[in-house]
């Protein structure tokens, strides 16, 4: 138990930009090195953790869950958002208390070209799982202008994209 | 709900309460499904409007270069600042509680009906338009710096560099924010 903890806590703090950071060095360390679960079970946990509503990280449940059950979900969940939690609090408050310098502006002025380049990208390589063609451009690109020019609630955007899909990848 | 030219003029209000706070995290892990980002934008922003759309992109920003979930850390900066570390931790929970519970819960269905050969296609389908999603925040965030040709530049080379040539975000990330903090100083962005 305090092993996963451990392991968890140390990836934490190198996932910069979410858990897909990490992704193949926590592959080496659960199914190469530890062989916590076998590398298909380590692939249906990745899809099972995409497929639900909420963030990738908790694969990381997932896998504590198949070491040690509730407790070891928990655990892993801890270990991987404890330091990087820490990290956000610290940062935070220095963010804050900078509030009106001069430097923030001009980070901030920066900084938002880069973040709209990331969300891109992380939507891009989100919607081409096995390379770009007509059909996930299709579905991907109905439901980014769906989002931007409406206000239509984005549940029927992802029921629309789940009837798109059936009717196209079936 | 009202419509988006109100949005825009309207000043936003922080939440009153730890348990306004820990709901408004709440209902975005509720329903996040396709990615938490969307959603975060879609509640903070939309709904609740605790934040302008300027603010939720400076601290999205601040979180990106974070380790870490971004959104988690969304919620652990927004609830220190209005909160401090009651309101880090009602925010960090609000946000994990239900998505924990749905991951678990997915992982004993998924083995029942992973062979169904409606499933596969469908959830393709929903992945994709996750992704869609995505892409619709990241126009939403990119409207102020529409008209700043070097700006857009930046954020096309973000795109690419990640997005297509899947270069690591930890070489990306500073080689990124140095040009963009340049460009800053020569009031290019």
């Amino acid at each position: 138990m305090t092993e996963l903890f451990l392991t968890f806590a140390l990836l934490s703090l190198f996932a910069v930009g979410g858990i897909s950071t990490i992704m193949p060095e926590m592959h080496r360390i659960v199914v190469v090195a530890n062989a916590w679960v076998s590398a298909p079970e380590f692939t249906q946990l990745v899809a099972v953790s995409q497929a639900a509503p909420g963030p990738n990280v908790l694969i990381v449940s997932l896998i504590g869950w198949k070491v040690a059950g509730l407790a070891g979900a928990l655990v892993a969940l801890a270990g991987i958002c404890v330091p990087s939690a820490a990290a956000a609090w610290w940062a935070g408050a220095i963010w804050d208390r900078f509030r009106d310098a001069p430097w923030r502006a001009l980070v901030q002025r920066a900084l938002l070209p880069v973040t709209s380049g990331l969300v891109l990208a992380g939507g891009y390589l989100v919607a081409t799982p096995e390379g770009i063609g007509w059909r996930n451009a299709l579905i991907a690109g109905a439901s980014a202008a769906a989002l931007y020019a409406t206000r239509l609630n984005p549940l029927w955007i992802l029921a629309a994209g789940g009837a798109a899909g059936a009717a196209l990848f079936g | 709900m009202s419509d988006l030219t109100e949005t825009k003029v309207s000043s936003p209000v922080p939440p009153r309460s730890l348990t306004e706070l820990f709901i408004g995290f709440l209902s975005i892990g509720a329903r996040a499904f396709g990615g938490v980002l969307p959603w975060a934008h879609r509640a903070l922003v939309e709904e609740r409007r605790w934040l302008s759309p300027q603010e939720f992109a400076e601290v999205l920003a601040l979180c990106q270069f974070l380790p870490g979930p971004n959104v988690a850390n969304v919620a652990v900066v927004l609830g220190r600042r209005w909160f401090g570390l009651p309101g880090a931790i009602a925010g960090f929970l609000g946000l994990m509680a239900l998505p924990f519970a749905w991951v678990l819960g997915l992982a004993l269905l998924y083995a029942d009906w992973a062979a169904h050969p409606v499933v596969r296609p469908v959830v393709a389908g929903v992945g994709v338009a996750g992704g869609g999603l995505f892409i619709g925040t990241a126009l939403k965030l990119a409207r102020p710096i529409a008209k700043r040709p070097v700006a857009l530049a930046v954020a096309a080379a973000c795109f690419a560099a990640v997005g297509v040539f899947r270069i690591s975000l930890l070489l990306v990330l500073p080689v990124a924010v140095a040009l963009a903090v340049l460009a800053a100083r020569k009031r290019l962005v």
